[in-house]
């Protein structure tokens, strides 16, 4: 559908209502880079990486050598402390290593985290690792939970920015309202793969397409996918005119 | 569907059953413990009862069970449980429902983190009777500050954690706990705070707008959505899992029914019944659902005018009468009328409004200040 994958080191938006599939695709992207050898991270802002390592058991995927960065915010504390951000020298931690149970806030400081400093703290590895692929999951916990100072849509534009000067090839996701209008994030990107939730009375249909693909040609279809155990597979056989 | 991810279910974890037995099948046996989930549908379409006979089943099974409860005092939440053949006694319940509010504000406005109230459903007797120099007053923190208190008495006291949590609801906490505050990270710190707990946790949620992405929706790890829409004359309820972070489930939609022994899942209903869910058909219901938003579109517009014609003094009595007249049709469920007489109403407003002379503006700009010589 993309006419051979990705341009690489630019941000693309993979983007869906809850319970789309956007965290495993995202995850298939990363797995896809581990096979071939290439370094891979996944930052994590909505979900604990004990979970997400839990969630990705099914799939008979080894990412064993994942870096995944725990980028969720603790408890907040609602005594007028002084707020600590998250560590810039904060390191992601391999999916083997990850353990069992959530992290827990501890009892006296608990940290938060702001796109500054982890703008701050990719920066950081960045340098001191090579990554050549890059999941923020996700955006929208990104612009709901780490920007309190500051101006959301600029700052989304800033951070992708940042993304596009560090040449990894990022993907982003995003989640969208059931109904409604796209979230800004949509038309920064260089890309945008939509996934679609409809219900039937046979159940929920998943469909998949190509929004926007700057720099290439792409197929304009929409198709419809599954989530099996290897993960989601695109059904290529029946093409849908679906009018947007 | 059923091709969907079935083979990700068959993992060898323990799985945190619900209670409602149609829908632990369709959770491929049932929630992934020590997380939380939502549970959301319109007034009434038995959310808590659901959230309840979740409870229940882990006091059958010895659990620590505690129910939040920021909606409905408890004696509500007993009696109207009352009404099913369970045994409730041992369930814990914590009642943060805000007191009568202080309408002057003082310095003796406490939150109610102060005063835990947590007792076993056989003891909860009467309402708490708001106390006449403060009035206790619910905030998040303070509602995280009780369960946590709660938590580590009940580890003191029993050497057991509790198990499984209902908060009810989130959109209380949203509504009267979040005046004025940041709500999306204070619900982001809070669903992390249900997290850390590690007991399995549903949260209540009325979905408000499907247009606004809320928080608690794209954190939980999962939602059980609970359907209720008109068909014809009927009501008509249906339950469907919209999202299950780390599971296959069944994705279609079945019919329930509420009994005495609560909510009950038909996973093989006749077709029928299926046939009119509330997805986009061009169907009775639908045109239905059309014609309500209609309607309250047209009423709410009209309500703007009205202020509109108060502010600016243009006589609109008759108006009014014709409109609370349309506003009765509605409630009667005559749609057809109700549109013809507020569309009625609409097109006289506006043609008085236009009549009527332009208000002044609101603020002349000050001359500048003559030069005098």
């Amino acid at each position: 559908m993309l006419h051979g994958g990705f341009v690489p080191g630019r941000p693309y938006i993979v983007s869906g209502p809850p319970g789309a599939g956007k965290t495993i695709l995202a995850m298939q992207f990363l797995r896809e880079g581990l096979e071939g050898g290439e370094r891979c991270l996944f930052v994590a802002l909505e979900e604990p990486p004990n979970e997400l390592k839990i969630n990705m058991r099914g799939f008979r995927w080894n990412l064993d050598d994942l870096d995944v960065l725990d980028a969720n915010s603790d408890i907040r504390r609602f005594e007028p402390t002084p707020i600590l951000e998250i560590s810039t020298e904060e390191e992601p931690a391999k999916m083997r290593a990850i353990g069992e149970r959530i992290r827990k806030t501890p009892d006296f400081e608990s940290k938060e985290v702001s796109v500054h400093s982890l703008q701050q703290l990719l920066k950081n590895l960045f340098l001191k690792r090579n990554y050549e692929r890059v999941v923020v999951d996700s955006m929208t916990a990104l612009r709901y939970f780490c920007m309190r100072e500051f101006e959301e849509t600029v700052t989304t534009q800033s951070f992708m920015r940042y993304l596009a000067e560090s040449k990894v090839t990022s993907l982003l996701t995003l989640e969208l309202p059931e109904e409604g209008e796209v979230p800004p994030e949509a038309f920064l990107a260089r890309g945008e793969i939509r996934l679609h939730k409809l219900r039937d009375e046979t159940g929920i249909k998943r469909f998949l397409s190509v929004e926007k693909y700057k720099g290439s040609s792409h197929d304009e279809n929409v198709y419809p996918f599954d989530i099996t155990n290897a993960g989601i597979v695109i059904n290529m056989a029946p093409m849908l005119a679906v009018a947007h | 569907m059923g091709r969907v991810v079935r083979a990700l279910g068959r993992l060898s974890m323990d799985r945190v059953k619900t209670g409602v037995a149609g829908l632990d099948t369709m959770l491929n046996g049932g929630l992934l413990p020590a997380r939380p989930y939502v549970v959301s549908g319109p007034t009434g379409s038995g959310k808590t009862i659901l959230a309840v006979q979740f409870l229940l089943d882990g006091l059958r099974q010895q659990e620590p069970c505690l129910l939040v409860t920021l909606d409905e005092p408890p004696i509500e939440v007993k009696a109207n449980m009352a009404t099913f053949t369970w045994n409730l006694d041992r369930l814990k319940i914590l009642d943060a429902t805000p007191d009568i509010r202080a309408h002057k504000r003082q310095r003796s406005v406490i939150d109610v983190g102060t005063s835990l109230d947590v007792r076993d459903m056989e003891d909860v007797t009467e309402i708490r009777q708001s106390s006449q120099i403060r009035a206790l007053e619910v905030t998040v923190h303070s509602v995280q500050k009780m369960i946590k208190q709660e938590f580590s008495h009940h580890l003191e006291r029993t050497k057991q954690r509790y198990k499984r949590v209902v908060i009810d609801s989130m959109t209380a906490l949203k509504m009267f706990a979040m005046q004025g505050q940041d709500s999306r990270i204070l619900i982001q710190s809070f669903v992390r705070f249900l997290a850390e707990l590690e007991a399995t946790t549903l949260i209540i949620s009325e979905r408000l707008n499907k247009k606004i992405l809320e928080t608690e929706f794209f954190l939980a790890r999962g939602e059980i959505r609970l359907n209720k829409w008109i068909d014809g004359s009927v009501i008509r309820r249906a339950i469907s899992i919209e999202k299950f972070r780390g599971s296959s489930f069944d994705d279609r939609m079945h019919p329930i029914s509420i009994g005495d022994n609560g909510m009950v899942v038909y996973l093989d209903a006749p077709a029928q019944t299926r046939v009119s869910t509330p997805a986009p058909k061009p169907g009775e219901s639908l045109l239905e659902t059309r014609l309500i938003d209609e309607v309250s579109n047209v009423i709410e517009s009209i309500m703007r005018q009205i202020e509109d014609a108060h502010r600016r003094q243009v006589p609109i009595r008759d108006i009014e009468v014709s409109l609370s007249r349309a506003m009765l049709a509605f409630q009667r469920r005559n749609y057809q009328k109700a549109i013809k007489l507020a569309l009625a109403c609409d097109s006289e407003l506006k043609e008085r409004l236009g009549k009527a002379p332009l208000p002044p503006p609101i603020s002349t700009p000050p001359r500048p200040p003559q030069v005098i010589r």
